[in-house]
């Protein structure tokens, strides 16, 4: 249990953060020039039905009253009913945040798995040729647009060799086991456009704790007694290069549903950042704060979850 | 650290200030000058710089139609030309204005403002913690997000683009030069300094904002190319400028269109544009940095 009390501060801030996102959106929504009465209630309405309209909203309110009501139905678990759809907001976000988790997982882990051997290679040929490339490989990724990539693999892939589907999250009429088939081809080229653009980061990260890593003094006694190169680097190198990688995480994941919006929108993909994009067109204001709440839950779960590892990885950081 | 603590006892006049001197930036320049991929980047910035400048001189404004529609790029039109016929290398040329305008200005907003608070907070220690919550409280908000909901709402125009993505830029900003501003308070000049005036501001102004400089150049460049890619993002959404070309609006147009997937050229030079842009920058900041910091330097 006592593996798990230095969590209780960062649970903290994770409320901190998740109140902060819910009064953000709230604040913008309602003191910029949108009107939310005008997305429900038309002006050629009679003034009779429009008040009707926004006191059954809440919207005739004054604004204090408003907020304090909304955090109320959020902590509660309620977020109201999308002014489009008329169906609960929780509903619509249930359509949408599981496509969204998917991607952003799947290119999240391929992202960590791929980019920290890379890293490895690169560290441990320092200054050579599969360094320079791979570094070259890093800072390009880092530097390209996230639909200009989507766009290429689609063109290649989806268009040209046919291999791939080019929209959508999965085959409409696919049952069974060739439905998680459609479901995976469907996910490859939005997570491959996603892990490209957030690769390098990464690796330049590794690249760089590890080379710090190899130079320090465990490290010379590790080899002074005789253990072999790999084993150090692997086992007591890598250890410690880890750390700061876990952090970058952290710090990309705003990123990482930033570039998630852009794929989504690439390839048609059923997410909740296309989500936003359509609730923004039409002022639906309840979707929108509910997807920003879910986003903002996302990252701060997802960080408590590094957070965790990074305690693991760290046996400093439980005394602290 | 120690080239820090080594600048600020130069002596100017009467009283010690933290400055990077003459000799210094000279040195840097000199190793910069060997850098084949810095001084790469530095061309290409330049290139793209005249190109936005110059724009009326390359290219005439594309018109609101023109006649071959999704010409393939030919000697006429060497990016060929959009699904109305408008000139594709002239919508580049121009876009390379708006990109290269919401990227500085943008920055340089998001530069002053990060760097205040920052420093402020470096140096009233009681405002610190307050200024690292909020840094990190923002940093991990999901911003495009928030960007595309401020752009539909207040609707798109450049000044909108320019102030929205300096809103969500600073922060980064704010935790690069605060860990530098951290290092440089404690040092024993910032403390002579307090002998020698009572005021916070000059002494932020005349001796820790030099001290943190070197970091302000770097992430000048981080955010200014974060800051291309955010106002491409939004454009490519459709929450651009709709009076102004940029990369991010042709590619945009071209989904729109549905040409996106037949027409190649629509998508390849916007996106070479914006690639050439981010990558000159992010390799001029590397080179930059390995020029400055006299560890590096090759001999």
């Amino acid at each position: 249990m006592s593996r798990f009390l230095f969590l209780i501060p960062r649970l903290g801030r994770g409320v901190l953060t998740i109140w902060f996102a819910v009064t953000v959106t709230f604040l913008l929504l309602r003191l910029l020039p949108g009107d939310p009465a005008l997305a429900i209630a038309s002006p050629n309405m009679t003034e009779e039905t429009r008040a009707i309209l926004l006191k059954e909203y809440g919207l005739d309110q004054p604004l204090i009253v408003q907020y304090g009501i909304y955090l109320w139905q959020v902590v509660q678990g309620n977020l109201g009913v999308s002014f489009t759809q008329s169906i609960p907001v929780f509903d619509v976000l249930m359509q949408r945040l599981p496509w969204t988790l998917l991607l952003t997982g799947t290119a999240l882990v391929t992202t960590v798995a791929v980019g920290i051997p890379l890293g490895v290679l690169a560290a441990s040929h320092r200054g050579r040729f599969l360094d320079r490339l791979v570094q070259i490989i890093g800072v390009t990724g880092q530097s390209i647009f996230v639909p200009s990539i989507g766009v290429l693999f689609l063109f290649v892939f989806g268009l040209m060799l046919g291999w791939l589907p080019i929209g959508g999250a999965y085959d409409q009429d696919a049952y069974g086991l060739a439905w998680y088939g459609s479901v995976a081809t469907h996910l490859a080229l939005p997570a491959l456009s996603l892990m490209l653009v957030q690769l390098g980061s990464y690796v330049l990260t590794m690249r760089s704790t590890l080379i710090d890593a190899l130079r320090e003094d465990y490290t010379l006694l590790a080899k002074a007694n005789g253990l072999p190169y790999r084993r150090v680097l692997w086992r007591h190198a890598l250890r410690n290069a880890l750390l700061p990688t876990t952090t970058l995480i952290g710090l990309q994941l705003g990123f990482l549903v930033g570039g998630a919006v852009l794929t989504e929108t690439v390839f048609a993909y059923p997410g909740i950042g296309r989500g936003i994009y359509e609730a923004v067109t039409q002022l639906d204001f309840p979707v929108l704060q509910g997807a920003f709440l879910a986003l903002a839950i996302t990252v701060v779960v997802a960080n408590m979850i590094t957070d965790t590892v990074y305690g693991f990885l760290d046996p400093r950081v439980k005394k602290a | 650290m120690r080239n820090t603590a080594a600048v600020a006892v130069e002596v100017t006049g009467s009283e010690p200030v933290a400055f990077e001197n003459g000799r210094a930036s000279l040195q840097t320049w000199r190793a910069f000058r060997r850098e084949p991929l810095g001084m790469l980047a530095l061309g290409i910035l330049l290139l793209l710089v005249i190109a936005a400048v110059a724009a009326p001189l390359i290219a005439p404004y594309p018109p609101s139609y023109g006649d071959p529609v999704l010409a393939s790029p030919n000697p006429q039109h060497w990016f060929g030309t959009d699904s109305l016929g408008r000139d594709v290398f002239g919508e580049v040329v121009w876009g390379s204005q708006q990109s290269i305008l919401v990227a500085v200005a943008a920055s340089a907003i998001a530069i002053v403002v990060g760097t205040v608070i920052a420093v402020i907070g470096a140096y009233f220690r009681r405002l610190d913690s307050f200024v690292s919550v909020l840094v990190d409280v923002t940093l991990s908000l999901p911003v495009l997000p928030l960007m595309i909901l401020i752009a539909a709402l207040v609707g798109p125009s450049t000044t909108t683009i320019i102030l929205v993505v300096a809103a969500f830029s600073w922060p980064e900003v704010t935790r690069l030069v605060r860990s530098q501003a951290l290092i440089v308070v404690q040092l024993p000049y910032v403390d002579a300094a307090r002998l020698m005036t009572t005021s916070p501001l000059w002494i932020i102004a005349r001796h820790i904002v030099p001290a943190v400089t070197p970091v302000i150049v770097v992430s000048v460049v981080v955010t200014a190319s974060r800051a291309v890619l955010s106002a491409a993002g939004l454009a490519f959404l459709g929450l651009g400028d709709p009076n102004a070309w940029s990369w991010g609006r042709i590619l945009y147009e071209a989904q729109q269109s549905g040409a996106m997937s037949s027409a190649w050229w629509l998508t390849l030079f916007p996106s070479i544009a914006i690639l050439m842009l981010v990558l000159a920058a992010t390799l001029l900041s590397v080179a930059y940095n390995d020029a400055r910091n006299p560890r590096s330097r090759r001999r």
